[in-house]
């Protein structure tokens, strides 16, 4: 029970999220493992993005937009009044369905984070954590002569790729990606899914995406969203090969959504 | 309908469209040159002013100087008997009427310019020198062309004894034409050849840099709070509405509450620049913060989930982000609603700006005139000097709204960031 227990990283309880009267997510339980790749899959306005957005609080954002349920990481509750956001953030990056660069060099998008956090005060520390941030997210190669470049005049695989080290910057334990390849060519797709393999060994990803292709080359852990409703959570494999719901069954061959 | 028949009636309808189009844009462009040629044609002439060359002869005993001559005793010393003595000499006149006349070619300031030459050059006392003096208002729009000369003597303002004189000194060279600088250094004053826009430019200046400091803060701080940071809630909409409403109160109405809180109850000193900013800041201010919302409203979403996603708090992320990246439109925003304070009259006539002034003024807190008022102020005087002078300074009005708003397409182009 102690070793299943460290194993999972992320717990949602009964999570329910409301935008204004709509109901978003209903009684999400879903369980994230530690150092795993978990992939969420499902129509459009499912409610993947809902959720993983709850996981760093990002809803707060949002005025009309109200979390109730539990979402624990390390069994410590994240909707907690005594969390501070800023400190939960830095612990859980993010990356965005579009590329959201900073219309600043790219060395400065990299150095923000440290910066704001206090990490990196001293120039050749803020040096290292910037080619090693590039490096992880496999981008060292492409921009080492043109740090200085705005960030802007990436390539759109490159520009998410920057993202990547951008939320590596600051050494968190989970990354969150909401549909990172959904605006990029196959070929730069393909260089973040090799990204993404490369992560996991250090790293526990939540990606949503629409590709069921990307799923299974991706991840490890399935779940299935419709309509607000977690339908079916599995391994990858068993997913895709035998899932146990009818609904997951006709979505993953294509027959709706 | 047949389907030729269709497409031929699509066609002109778009070729009357652009039609149209073209015809209000020459039409606009029509209005602006008409508008431009009028006043540059009226007005180009101010910037230059008529000096007449006078031998003055600089008589020391006529200065009634006691002791040696020094800057200090020729400050103090009397000029008019020497002035008078000395100009008289251009012309013989019989009588006193006609030495009058003969005073009267040249502005009454002809005894200060003598003196300021002295004391420039203290080593021509007792010599003969030819001095340039600025003539007066009739001869420098005769010199101008502006006066019509063969009307008959009674209806002309210039004289045929004065008009003798005047083609004997354009004979013998000593009529010129100077820039003028009187223009731009003197405040305002009863006679055309010697008033100069130098105190309501300042006015102007003072008027807007208090504007500035008031409103741009204020402003800044108002469209930040509101944008970013206020519940979106009935409170915040009321308030939204009335910015929105207060931007188009008419500014005279500004002039009023300037009137009535600032002078009547705060009694602040009448006329003065500190007024007049803090009335037309009370105007700006929704001018102002309608343009800076618009432009933080403008920052991409993905920006600000970009910085919170890695850490930032909502107020790193507004001030380190958002706000950098609406400076451009905010700056834009408040140069254009400070180009509109500069135009303002009504409230400032309101204010008691429209004072006659004479000095140019040192302080805010000091009466002073401001350059639409000086238009107001000119275009009531008959005078041709003044009409010329009126034009003038609406050209120097419109300049300087030109530039600003050239200013403000400059910041706004040069650091826009691109972002996708």
């Amino acid at each position: 029970m102690e070793l299943n227990n460290s194993k999972i990283k992320i717990k949602s309880k009964n999570l329910n999220v409301y935008y204004g009267n709509k109901q978003a997510l209903h009684n999400i339980n879903l369980e994230i493992n530690n150092k795993e790749v978990t992939a969420l899959i499902g129509p459009s306005g499912c409610g993947k993005s809902t959720f993983i957005r709850c996981i760093n609080r990002m809803n707060d954002t949002i005025d009309i937009c109200k979390v109730d349920g539990s979402i624990e990481i390390d069994g410590k509750e994240v909707n907690d009044k005594n969390v501070d956001v800023v400190t939960l953030r830095e612990k859980i990056g993010m990356v965005f369905q579009k590329p959201n660069p900073f219309p600043k060099s790219i060395y400065d998008n990299i150095a923000y984070g440290p910066t704001i956090h206090g990490i990196g005060e001293k120039k050749d520390e803020m040096d290292k954590i910037v080619e090693t941030s590039l490096k992880k997210a496999a981008l060292w190669d492409e921009v080492k002569d043109r740090l200085n470049e705005p960030g802007t005049g990436l390539s759109g695989g490159q520009q998410q790729r920057l993202c990547i080290a951008r939320a590596l910057s600051v050494n968190p334990e989970v990354i969150l990606m909401d549909e990172p390849c959904s605006s990029l060519d196959p070929i730069a797709t393909a260089k973040i899914e090799e990204l993404i393999d490369d992560l996991k060994k250090s790293y526990t990803i939540v990606i949503v995406t629409h590709s069921m292709a990307q799923a299974v080359r991706v991840s490890q852990k399935t779940g299935f969203f419709h309509l607000g409703k977690i339908i079916e959570v599995d391994t990858t494999e068993k997913i895709f090969k035998n899932p146990a719901n009818k609904m997951t069954q006709d979505y993953i061959t294509g027959r709706f959504g | 309908m047949t389907k030729e028949e269709r497409l031929k009636k699509r066609h002109n309808a778009e070729k009357r469209f652009r039609f149209y189009g073209l015809l209000s844009v020459s039409l606009a462009v029509i209005f602006v040159l008409v508008l431009i040629q009028n006043i540059v044609s009226k007005g180009s002439s101010a910037f230059s002013r008529t000096t007449i060359a006078a031998d003055i002869s600089f008589n020391a005993d006529l200065l009634e100087i006691e002791g040696p001559i020094t800057k200090q005793s020729l400050e103090e010393a009397e000029f008019y008997d020497l002035a008078v003595e000395s100009i008289l000499k251009i012309y013989p006149s019989k009588d006193s009427k006609e030495e009058r006349q003969v005073l009267r070619l040249f502005s009454p300031d002809y005894e200060y310019e003598i003196k300021r030459y002295l004391i420039k050059n203290p080593d021509k006392i007792n010599q003969v020198a030819s001095v340039e003096l600025t003539s007066s208002d009739d001869v420098d729009q005769l010199n101008k062309g502006n006066f019509p000369r063969d009307l008959p003597e009674d209806r002309r303002r210039v004289s045929n004894f004065q008009l003798n004189i005047y083609d004997n000194l354009v004979e013998e060279g000593k009529i010129g034409k100077k820039f003028n600088d009187y223009f731009f250094s003197k405040g305002d004053s009863r006679d055309p050849e010697l008033a100069g826009i130098g105190g309501s430019l300042m006015g102007s200046f003072f008027t807007i840099i208090i504007c500035l400091i008031l409103s741009f803060p204020i402003a800044i701080m108002a469209s930040i709070y509101l944008e970013e940071f206020a519940p979106k809630n009935r409170i915040t909409d009321f308030i939204e509405i009335n910015i929105n409403n207060l931007a188009a109160v008419p500014s005279i109405v500004y002039g009023l509450l300037g009137l009535g809180i600032l002078l009547s109850v705060m009694d602040f000193p009448r006329s003065t620049p500190l007024v007049a900013g803090i009335t037309l800041s009370l105007m700006t201010l929704p001018r102002i913060i309608i343009p800076c919302r618009a432009s933080l409203k403008a920052v991409p979403p993905s920006i600000r989930e970009a910085a919170l996603s890695v850490g930032a708090s909502k107020f790193q992320t507004v001030f380190h982000h958002v706000v950098p990246l609406a400076m451009p439109g905010t700056l834009s925003g408040t140069i254009i609603g400070l180009a509109q304070a500069l135009g303002e009259t009504a409230p400032l006539i309101l204010i008691g700006m429209v004072a006659f002034v004479v000095d140019i003024p040192g302080t805010p807190v000091d009466p002073s005139a401001s350059l639409p008022v000086q238009v107001y102020l000119w275009s009531e005087q008959a005078e041709r000097g003044f009409v010329e002078k009126t034009s003038a300074t609406i050209m120097m009005l419109l300049g300087f709204l030109i530039v600003m708003n050239f200013i403000a397409v400059y910041l706004r182009q040069k650091f826009e960031k691109k972002w996708n």
